[in-house]
């Protein structure tokens, strides 16, 4: 078991993001998961890292609020009458 | 680049790491179609950017600004600048990126120009670089946001993420809003933002471990 708060642990941890991003090279991805087998701790912030972003990504952002659509849709149709005319 | 191969140590991320490319390239290919339409008389195409721009503007006053009562300016900025823009614009692909900036400037200056605007305010023309060098990215501050206005950022986030959103300060709350929540790519938010990309990698990284501790509290 790798102690928390090793050089290892700080590399990986500094690197969690990239990893997580696709924007390691392959053999700088074995190492991560190479400690992270070996390291409960870093395993562990790395699957909450994962979870954190999912719920960002997760998030259902298209939808106004049905009041704010509807004045947004007429603030759309007012603006081409207008240009129309 | 590693690629797909990077997730195999347990929790898969929803909508995936790996895909966000493509979402934001997607993305960005269709408010360039839509721009390109608009420009040569499509009325529909018109009327679909003009909402998405109102959508876009909504949004960041709610989520990144936290100031819902300026929404409501912010949104008639965004349509009259859309509008006039659409029909000089001569890089459609570049329209998400200009999109994002005016509503932010927009939100910016709403907040400058109000009365009991805090003194310490940073205004957008003040320069000035950060601890690494890189220009400073200009903050608004935080006001207390509304029991209605929680109640509909709880519809699209969740309680929990609201919560935690609202712990971080706007300078990194901007980039886990356009980044993670608006899907727009490390590049994009960089020029959005005045950052330069490394920065907003960095930035990113930072909120998100920010994130992930406030979450693991509430």
């Amino acid at each position: 078991m790798t102690e928390t708060g090793s050089p290892d642990c700080a590399a990986v941890l500094g690197g969690i993001s990239a990893y997580l991003d696709g924007e390691l090279e392959t053999t700088e991805c074995e190492v991560i998961e190479r400690h992270c087998a070996s390291c409960a701790s870093c395993a562990a912030v790395v699957a909450s890292l994962q979870e954190t972003i999912g719920l960002c990504r997760g998030a259902a952002l298209s939808e106004l609020p049905s009041g704010v659509r509807q004045k947004a849709q007429a603030s759309v149709a007012q603006l081409l009458r207008k240009e129309r005319d | 680049m590693n690629g797909d191969t990077a997730y195999n140590l347990g929790v898969s991320v929803t909508n995936g790491s790996s895909v966000h490319p493509s979402r934001s390239d997607a993305a960005r290919a269709e408010y360039a179609d839509l721009v390109r339409k608009a420009a040569v008389g499509d009325e529909a195409a018109m009327e679909r950017l003009l909402m998405r721009a109102q959508e876009v503007a909504y949004r960041f006053s709610l989520l990144v600004c936290g100031h819902p009562e300026d929404a409501e300016d912010v949104m008639q900025d965004a349509l009259l600048n859309t509008y006039r823009h659409v029909s000089q614009i001569k890089d459609p692909e570049a329209f998400r990126t200009w999109l994002y900036q005016t509503v932010r400037n927009a939100c910016l200056m709403k907040r400058r120009r109000r009365v009991d605007e805090p003194a310490t305010l940073t205004s957008i023309e003040q320069g000035g670089v950060d601890g690494d060098g890189d220009p400073m990215a200009v903050d608004v501050p935080d006001a207390g946001v509304r029991p209605a206005d929680q109640q509909l950022i709880d519809s699209w986030v969740g309680e929990r993420l609201r919560r935690a959103l609202a712990k971080l300060s706007p300078g990194y709350r901007v980039i886990v809003v356009l980044r993670e929540m608006e899907g727009l790519s490390t590049r994009e938010v960089a020029t959005i933002t005045g950052f330069s990309e490394a920065n907003v990698k960095q930035r990113l990284h930072r909120a998100r471990m920010m994130l992930k501790e406030s979450l693991e509290d509430l």
